[in-house]
């Protein structure tokens, strides 16, 4: 359904990411895992086209993507950025109507939708998103991604800053998305705990390259792997 | 001091905020929400002019000239964008000095195409009386021309699909492409609303200001001053601090010479920098 | 040889331009010698505003107004002094000099005491130009034998006269010219040496990082304002020497023109460079002066305005620029050892003879102290009258929710944010109304979420500048920062820029900075943010280590790491103070896991 294959790019000369391959299948949810600095961030953000591609080709819904990233986002790649991002000098309201009408949904609609998956934005409905805590703003951004209505989520570090109690509330958020409306997950994350209640399967990454790919019982158990791995 | 002699001075002066204020929209909206300081506004305004006048020149009703001279600019400002000022995104300073060498190249072709002075447009002159004073009645409507052209704009940026859009791709471009906005043609369509608003400023200020090469300039100065004092909120912004240092400024001329008018305009920009050194806007919650 | 000879580049090709301007000087046609007076007079205005744009990192455009100003002060005292003295230099230069680094001086206390925006500053300088312009219109003064006759200018200044008495002649354009370059090339040579000093160094740093200089313990609103007056008496001394060379000046010396032109002969020679300036107004000189006889002829703004856009699109360092990043590539990249940087393993023994010595320099670990801490924003209270004692020993944690006020408090102990009300100790200092710089004089030490390391300085260089802030002392400054680089392993990266560096070292580096300050209380937000486990693992022995000997607090969301440090824990919400313990007991308290913790249904 969703596929990196032979994906290798960076920022300016500096090459990050070397011909990694990786893929979702429809209603998964994978998780990348890694320490920090392996290139984790510079494959998400190779997937939604927002650095240029070396080499490498992204697939999604089984088309190749073009290099837009508007494009992709048409096609069906939500994206949940590292830092969220939210458009800070427009209403919560706004930040998901702009996304659900840029994708050529109804914006109302998508509004009235996602307030009901996410009831800690109604109160703040009218505010601007730059008003918000980190944790809210965390939620709006991914109730953004969730307008344009995406075959395939991508998340960023989406713990990153945000306090426990958010991040479960979270956690349960995207398992509804997942296994309800079969939405697939890709998943940077350096939380293991939140990452093994999503994900069933993983690929590690080491040096801006795939060193291997397992599934969650192997991870859960395989103190050894952990350690090696990921340095817990 | 007489009623009616103080209804005049505030009338005329409201009418010269009036004209700030449309001189400086699209200036507003070109910062505002693409974070640009655009120094060939003026220029813009001029062109804006010339084509208007060109336009009745060879027939076309005054009306009519104007969504010309709106055409023509948004159209060289579409290019503009495109060739210049979207390589420059996020560099304030290197914007500003590359439109502004732009500005001069405009200048000077204005100065080769139409010499230095130019003849104005033949409009009827009406005027109203207060009392025994008597004020022309163009400068005056420029006053519902202003409010029109501000609530235009503003429900154009927060009622419209575009204006959700243009907001977004200024706030964070890439989160901007990443939903799926074509940021590019926006920012393109945005530069162009604001040269057009230019164009439209000149065309519709030509039977006050004729059309001279270095007409812009003027107006422009004083543009970058107002936005700068108003700060992120820029249209509402814009609008209150047109209002307040170019109607101050006009009170102050009224009464004393011209030279203390500016004068005031000048020192009072410096105060409320000092006072709100990010703009007087800078802790307002509100979108524009 | 070759990195020798790029490093003293700047000393080298000036002198050597200066000996050929002199030695050719006498042979060149009088009217070339005296146009080329003024293009060495407006690089010389564009030194100035490098000073304060391409080194200070404010693009003034104020710099016209020092030199109109300096030119009609400079003036009217050469008017006035040279029937009987002769020695126009001797009064205009010095006049025009001080009346310029005065005015400088003045605006830029407001820009910098108000701490304006960037585009604010030079809206404002800009304004300030615009003002004088328009007063000048108008303004008419009789200063003895000098009439400033508004827009009509003042006229008979004399011109420059080097002889004593009143019958000194005023010097031929040839020899003018070889005195304005005599003296240009002296003022440049003094930039030069001023911008590699200490001084000049700090200057930079403040460019780079406002905000992180004052927290290593500079004033740098003081730096800022000297730096401008500096600018400002060169700009001035500019002036004055172009009224002695046009013996006439008018109003139009404050226009917009001249104001928006001055950022041209910066740019086209090269920011920051010094030397560029001259290059660009001599460039420009040049090119008017040859399309004047040409063709074109008034053409030559549109040229301008084309060279200008191209110049920002394409030749962003402009010539001097280039060509040092042409050179450059030739030579060794001190770079290269970034890649070669291990994982950060903190020598505890190494750690603790450094806080020993910083214990012995900067006496006994401080309490910090607040009392009924209150900050309001609008409606919002982020710190609502918070009273906590904070002393040396364990580390002190603050955890809370997203909102509850923690950066707000560690922000307001800092400085960056007013009370509203309540007071903050440092020891026995009431620090509420004291500014950063001086909080971090007295001892306070910050560490904020990013890193923050002067990029384009060597890691050394960081290290140095911090402990420079503290001794004041160069020959100390390098013994300590040395022992800190030792401590973090990155003495193969001494000469590597700080942002060639990870993220992750970039930390470390950063936390060396704060540890070169020798801080007695030291407050840390978020400082595993981004790190690795192991990373983590490090640094929560760094901070343990470290308060054993100062006052730590730490804003921290990572759970595991808070419990790493066996701590006192305080977890504030919406503002107040909520809870107090060890994390342990912490995790058992309902009212915290309800707030804040998560009762883990989903992970």
């Amino acid at each position: 359904m969703f596929k990196i294959s032979n994906a290798t790019g960076g920022y300016g000369k500096t090459i990050i990411i070397r011909d990694v391959s990786i893929s979702v299948k429809t209603g998964e949810a994978v998780a990348l895992l890694g320490r920090n600095g392996v290139g984790k961030t510079t494959l998400m953000r190779f997937a939604t086209g927002l650095i240029p591609s070396k080499s490498g080709l992204v697939e999604i819904d089984d088309r190749t993507a073009p290099p837009a990233p508007a494009k992709r986002a048409r096609m069906g790649l939500g994206y949940v950025p590292q830092g969220r991002f939210v458009f800070p000098r427009m209403s919560v309201a706004e930040n998901i109507a702009v996304a659900a009408a840029s994708n050529g949904h109804d914006a109302k609609e998508t509004i009235a939708e996602l307030l009901l998956d996410f009831p800690l934005l109604k109160p703040k409905v009218d505010d601007l998103a730059g008003g918000l805590s980190g944790g809210q703003q965390q939620i709006l951004a991914l109730a953004r991604a969730l307008a344009i209505k995406p075959k395939i989520l991508l998340l960023d570090e989406p713990t990153e800053g945000v306090q426990p109690s958010i991040i479960d509330e979270m956690a349960g958020v995207l398992k509804r998305m997942n296994t309800e409306r079969g939405i697939a997950i890709l998943i940077a994350e350096q939380n293991l705990d939140f990452c093994l209640s999503i994900a069933d399967r993983a690929y590690v990454m080491e040096k801006g390259s795939i060193r291997m790919e397992t599934d969650r019982d192997r991870l859960r158990h395989d103190k050894a792997l952990q350690q090696e791995l990921l340095g817990v | 001091m007489e009623p009616d002699y103080l209804a005049t001075v505030l009338l005329s002066s409201l009418s010269s905020a009036s004209i700030l204020l449309i001189a400086t929209l699209g200036l507003a909206v070109v910062y505002g929400l693409m974070g640009v300081i655009n120094l060939a506004h003026g220029e813009f305004l001029m062109v804006g002019a010339y084509s208007a006048l060109t336009a009745t020149q060879i027939g076309i009703p005054y009306v009519l000239a104007i969504p010309v001279a709106v055409m023509i600019t948004m159209l060289i400002g579409g290019v503009v964008e495109v060739l210049v000022v979207r390589r420059l995104y996020g560099r304030l300073f290197d914007t500003m000095l590359a439109t502004w060498g732009l500005g001069m190249v405009f200048n000077q072709g204005a100065v080769l195409l139409f010499g230095t002075v130019s003849p104005g447009i033949g409009m009827p002159q009406y005027s109203i009386r207060i009392g025994e004073f008597s004020l022309a009645a163009y400068p005056l409507a420029m006053i519902a021309v202003a409010a029109g052209t501000l609530a235009f704009v503003y429900l154009l940026l927060t009622r419209t699909v575009y204006g959700m859009k243009a907001r977004a791709s200024i706030q964070e471009p890439e989160m901007a492409q990443a939903i799926g906005i074509d940021s590019s043609r926006i920012n393109m369509l945005t530069f162009a609303i604001g040269t057009g608003l230019a164009g439209f400023a000149g065309a519709v200020l030509l039977p006050i200001i004729p059309a001279t090469p270095s007409m812009g300039l003027f107006f422009a100065v004083k543009g970058f001053l107002t936005v700068v004092v108003a700060g992120p909120v820029a249209l509402t912004g814009t609008a209150l601090t047109a209002v307040g240092l170019g109607g101050g400024a006009s009170v102050t001329a009224s009464f004393m010479t011209s030279v203390i008018g500016d004068v005031f305009f000048f020192l009072a920009t410096a105060l409320l920098l000092w006072l709100y050194p990010l703009g007087i806007s800078s802790k307002w919650r509100r979108k524009l | 040889m070759s990195e020798k000879l790029f490093s003293s580049s700047g000393l080298i090709f000036p002198a050597i331009a200066t000996l050929l301007a002199v030695a050719l000087a006498g042979h060149i046609d009088p009217y070339l010698a005296f146009v080329a007076t003024s293009w060495v007079i407006f690089g010389l205005l564009g030194l100035s505003l490098d000073i304060i744009w391409g080194r200070g990192g404010f693009l003034s455009l104020a710099q016209t107004a020092f030199y109109g100003l300096g030119g009609y002060l400079g003036s009217v005292v050469a008017i006035n002094m040279a029937p009987t003295t002769g020695l126009t230099l001797v009064w205009a230069l010095p006049a025009g000099a001080a009346f310029g680094a005065l005015v400088a001086a003045a605006l830029g206390y407001v820009i910098f005491f108000a701490r304006m925006g960037d585009l604010q500053s030079t809206i404002l300088s800009y304004t300030f130009t615009l003002l004088l312009w328009s007063v000048t219109q108008t303004f008419k003064l009789d200063v003895g034998a000098a009439d400033i006759g508004g827009d009509n200018g003042l006229a008979n200044i004399p011109g420059i006269v080097l002889g004593l008495g009143a019958d000194s002649d005023a010097l031929g354009p040839n020899a003018a010219f070889v005195t304005v370059v005599l003296l240009s090339a002296s003022i440049y040579f003094v930039t030069r040496w001023l911008m590699r000093s200490n001084f000049g160094r700090i200057v930079d740093c403040i460019r780079i990082d406002i905000e992180k200089t004052e927290l290593l313990g500079y004033d740098i609103r003081k730096y800022q304002v000297i730096n401008f007056a500096y600018s400002g008496a060169v700009a001035g001394v500019a002036g004055a020497l172009f009224g002695l060379w046009a013996n006439y000046l008018n109003p139009s010396i404050f226009s917009v023109q001249e104001a928006l032109l001055v950022p041209i002969y910066v740019l086209i020679g090269g920011l920051g460079t010094l030397a560029g300036p001259f290059l660009g107004a001599i460039g420009i000189g040049w090119l008017s002066f040859w399309l004047g006889g040409g063709t074109v002829g008034g053409q030559t703004t549109l040229i301008l305005g084309a060279v200008l856009v191209l110049l920002v699109l394409f030749l962003q360092n402009g010539f001097l620029g280039a060509i040092g990043g042409f050179w450059k590539r030739f030579l060794p990249d001190p770079n290269d050892a970034a890649r070669n940087t291990g994982a950060v393993k903190i020598d505890t023994a190494v750690l603790e003879s450094i806080l020993i010595d910083a214990e012995r320099q900067a006496g006994p670990a401080k309490p910090l102290l607040t009392e009924d801490l209150l900050k309001r924003f609008g409606g919002v209270i982020p710190v609502n009258k918070v009273s906590r004692h904070f002393v040396e020993g364990k580390p002190h944690a603050l955890i809370g929710p997203n909102g509850a006020g923690k950066s707000s408090f560690l922000k307001t102990c800092v400085g960056l944010y007013r009370p509203e009300g309540g007071t903050i100790r440092l020891g026995s200092d009431e620090i509420a109304n004291v500014a950063v710089f001086d909080r971090v004089r007295r001892g306070l030490g910050v560490k904020n979420q990013k890193p923050q390391v002067f990029g384009e300085l060597t890691v050394l260089d960081n290290l140095w500048t911090a402990a420079f802030a503290r001794t004041r002392d160069d020959v100390r400054a390098r013994e300590i920062s040395q022992k800190v680089l030792g401590m973090l392993g990155l003495e193969a990266q001494s000469k590597v820029q700080a942002d060639a560096l990870s993220h992750g070292q970039q930390q470390w580096l950063d936390i060396g900075m704060v540890l070169c300050l020798a801080p007695r209380v030291v407050l840390l937000d978020e400082p595993a943010a981004g790190m690795t486990n192991e990373e983590t693992r490090e640094l929560s022995l760094l901070v343990r280590t470290l308060a054993r000997h100062t006052t730590v607090v730490v804003v921290e969301h990572d759970m595991e790491f808070v419990r790493t440090l066996e701590g006192h824990v305080t977890v504030l919400h919406q503002g107040k103070l909520f809870a107090e313990g060890d994390i342990d007991s912490l995790r058992l308290n309902d009212a915290v896991l309800d707030i804040y913790l998560g009762r883990g249904e989903h992970v």
